[in-house]
């Protein structure tokens, strides 16, 4: 083999592992990796009381409420298909809103109840003043959540 | 050039050999590394068996980059390499055999080993199978990342500072998805994405990472 | 050709009267942008005329931008007033990414046409780009407390930002590494083109992973989703970072390339005693 066929050849032999590389990630993005579970994957797989996960949604319209000793809050999550209901002892952040989207991170009791050691309010995309969100669900153009 | 490729790797492997004490020298660190913990974090099972794959991993990755600066630096001492440099056969093809080398004497090991720590960790045997294969997918590409940085830091003031600032945030891919496909093993929750990620990490890094390195230590050598 | 003008340039990066003689040699090559900044001479005198200009630039649209900001526009409707971290947590967000880009860029002009003012340019980035990194690091973890609930998640977003975070500083370690000046300049060079895979990687983390991260705002398919009053002080804080960026980026280049002719100099004389 000259240098040149040679040269040629190594160059081929990247472009061939490069290929590779990319199509293993596009077939690994196929199948989610998830940062939480969804309610419904949740009730598919049956995880083990006691195990470590997360669960994230939509926190459920009237569902929240405080409990008597006044540091447990009690809700639902929901993806609008099932639902798990969760509690946490402790002070919620800012964005904790019913109907706003949620990550909660602890485990089953044996009551099927997800005790959540930390809760994570996500937040989305959309930034706009007040006024604007109020006029665009007026419209029925947007179906937002309102501030409680 | 094949005969050129094997016998680098035999003058690798027999020098190795001839000091001895290297080959030994990463196992001991990786079981130690990874043996400290239980003893730091108390007998608990269920917390060792959580953080047991993360252990092997970070071991993993501290013993490979232990002996990764020694691949290129001799040589380069001694002016070895400048004569690979000048031989009929293309550079890289030494390159390519040092960093096998290399990964046969951490890489393999560490791969033998590791059942070892998980049994100490706990964990289930089931998941076996996900842990070799992950550490068999995952540590070439130590070498050949930590390969790459100990090019870039030869010969430098402070290598020895200089080498993991530069490997380590490079490597931090290689250990999440390792780390995520042992992880998901246990839970039981799907393991071909972090698997399939660890081979597009393994296969991209084979196609970039020798010639980098080809060309970093030719500028070195100059 | 080729070798003739890099010579012409060698001789004006490091001949100590780099005025005169070298801007001579360097008329008679072809007068193109590319070559015409190539004299560090001719280069900083152009710097200190652009350089009150940008550092005005900076100014008034950092004032606009921090009038409309902090007082102009509007709370937003679920965040409140913490809205406000965005317009700098944001900007600087993009400054990281923006010259990490730059940096990788002028390393590539300098490795493959060798250009010399390219690996000076470059080097003159990366402390910049590392102080927006790690702003954005921490202004986005001001604004993960209140609205997450968390100063600090191990989400692909973050993570991926951090990593950028210790890419420049391996950038910047690695021009000071050697005793040799064209061996720290090609060893960052390599290591900021070979960093180049992290850029898409945090850009596209929030749409691949379910990360706790929102997912892109502003520039996606469906147009941003930011309402207009929002997306003004956004925008103006944003240029006026890229001014300050270009603001310090010529104060740094014209200070290298001073410590450089210094060190020339220095070489120089210690010659003539011997």
């Amino acid at each position: 083999m000259g240098p040149k066929s040679r040269r040629l050849s190594f160059i081929l032999m990247i472009m061939m592992l490069l290929g590779i590389s990319v199509a293993l990630v596009l077939a690994a993005l196929k199948d989610n990796i998830v940062y939480f579970y969804s309610p419904t994957e949740l009730l598919m797989k049956e995880p083990p009381m006691g195990q470590r996960l997360r669960v994230g949604g939509l926190v459920k319209q009237g569902s929240y409420l405080l409990e008597n000793d006044g540091i447990t809050s009690r809700f639902v999550i929901t993806d609008k298909k099932s639902e798990v209901t969760a509690t946490h002892k402790g002070v919620l952040p800012d964005l904790f809103r019913e109907g706003q989207g949620v990550v909660g991170e602890g485990h089953f009791n044996k009551n099927k109840i997800f005790e959540a050691e930390k809760v994570l309010a996500k937040h989305d995309e959309n930034y706009m003043p007040p006024e604007v969100a109020e006029a665009l669900r007026k419209n029925g153009v947007w179906k937002g959540s309102k501030k409680p | 050039m094949i005969r050129a490729f094997k016998s680098t790797i035999h003058r690798e492997l027999i020098l190795l050999y001839r000091r001895g004490s290297d080959l030994c020298l990463t196992v001991i660190f990786f079981l130690l590394v990874a043996i400290l913990f239980p003893l730091a974090l108390g007998p608990d099972q269920g917390l060792l068996a959580q953080i047991g794959p993360g252990v092997i991993w970070v071991s993993a990755l501290l013993s490979s980059m232990l002996t990764i600066d020694r691949i290129f630096y001799a040589d380069f001492e001694d002016g070895s390499l400048e004569q690979f440099v000048l031989s009929t056969h293309p550079f890289g093809i030494f390159v390519f055999a040092k960093l096998s080398a290399h990964w046969l004497t951490s890489g393999l090991p560490i791969l033998i080993f590791s059942p070892v720590i998980g049994i100490f960790y706990s964990i289930p045997l089931a998941s076996y199978p996900v842990l070799i294969l992950s550490i068999a997918l995952g540590t070439p590409a130590l070498s050949l990342i930590g390969g790459v940085s100990a090019a870039l830091s030869l010969g430098a003031r402070r290598g020895g500072v200089l080498l993991p600032l530069l490997a380590l945030p490079l490597l931090v891919p290689v250990l999440i998805f390792g780390t995520a496909a042992t992880n998901a093993a246990i839970l039981g929750t799907p393991v071909t994405p972090s698997l399939l990620l660890l081979g597009a990490v393994l296969a991209a890094t084979l196609a970039v990472a020798p010639p980098i390195t080809t060309i970093t230590i030719k500028q070195a050598i100059n | 050709m080729r070798g003739l003008q890099n010579n012409a340039l060698k001789i004006s990066l490091t001949h100590p009267s780099f005025g005169s003689k070298s801007d001579k040699i360097s008329r008679t090559q072809n007068n193109d942008m590319f070559n015409f900044l190539a004299n560090p001479a001719r280069f900083s005198r152009l710097s200190s005329k652009m350089k009150p200009w940008v550092g005005c630039l900076t100014l008034c649209f950092l004032l606009f931008g921090l009038w409309f900001a902090l007082l102009s526009s509007p709370a937003d409707y679920q965040q409140g007033d913490t809205v406000r971290i965005m317009y700098v947590h944001v900007p600087c967000a993009w400054m990281a990414m923006f010259a990490f880009l730059f940096l990788s860029t002028f390393s590539i002009i300098g490795l493959i046409w060798r250009h010399p003012l390219a690996h000076v340019i470059a080097q003159s980035a990366a402390p910049i780009g590392a102080c927006f990194t790690l702003l954005c690091l921490i202004t986005g973890s001001l604004w993960g407390k209140p609205m997450w609930g968390t100063w600090w998640v191990w989400d692909a977003r973050l993570t991926s930002v951090l990593i950028l975070f210790f890419l420049y500083l391996g950038v910047i370690t690695l021009h000071k590494a050697f005793d040799d000046p064209v061996r720290c300049e090609k060893s960052a060079a390599i290591l900021a083109i070979f960093g180049l895979i992290n850029l898409p990687v945090i850009k596209f983390s929030v749409d691949w992973w379910n990360t706790l991260h929102q997912p892109a705002s502003v520039i996606k398919m469906s147009g941003p989703s930011i309402h207009f009053s929002m997306l003004t002080p956004l925008f103006l804080v944003a240029v006026s970072f890229i001014c300050f960026f270009f603001y310090v980026l010529l104060i740094r280049i014209e200070s290298i390339l001073a410590s450089k002719r210094l060190e020339t100099l220095h070489r120089q004389c210690g010659r003539r005693a011997q």
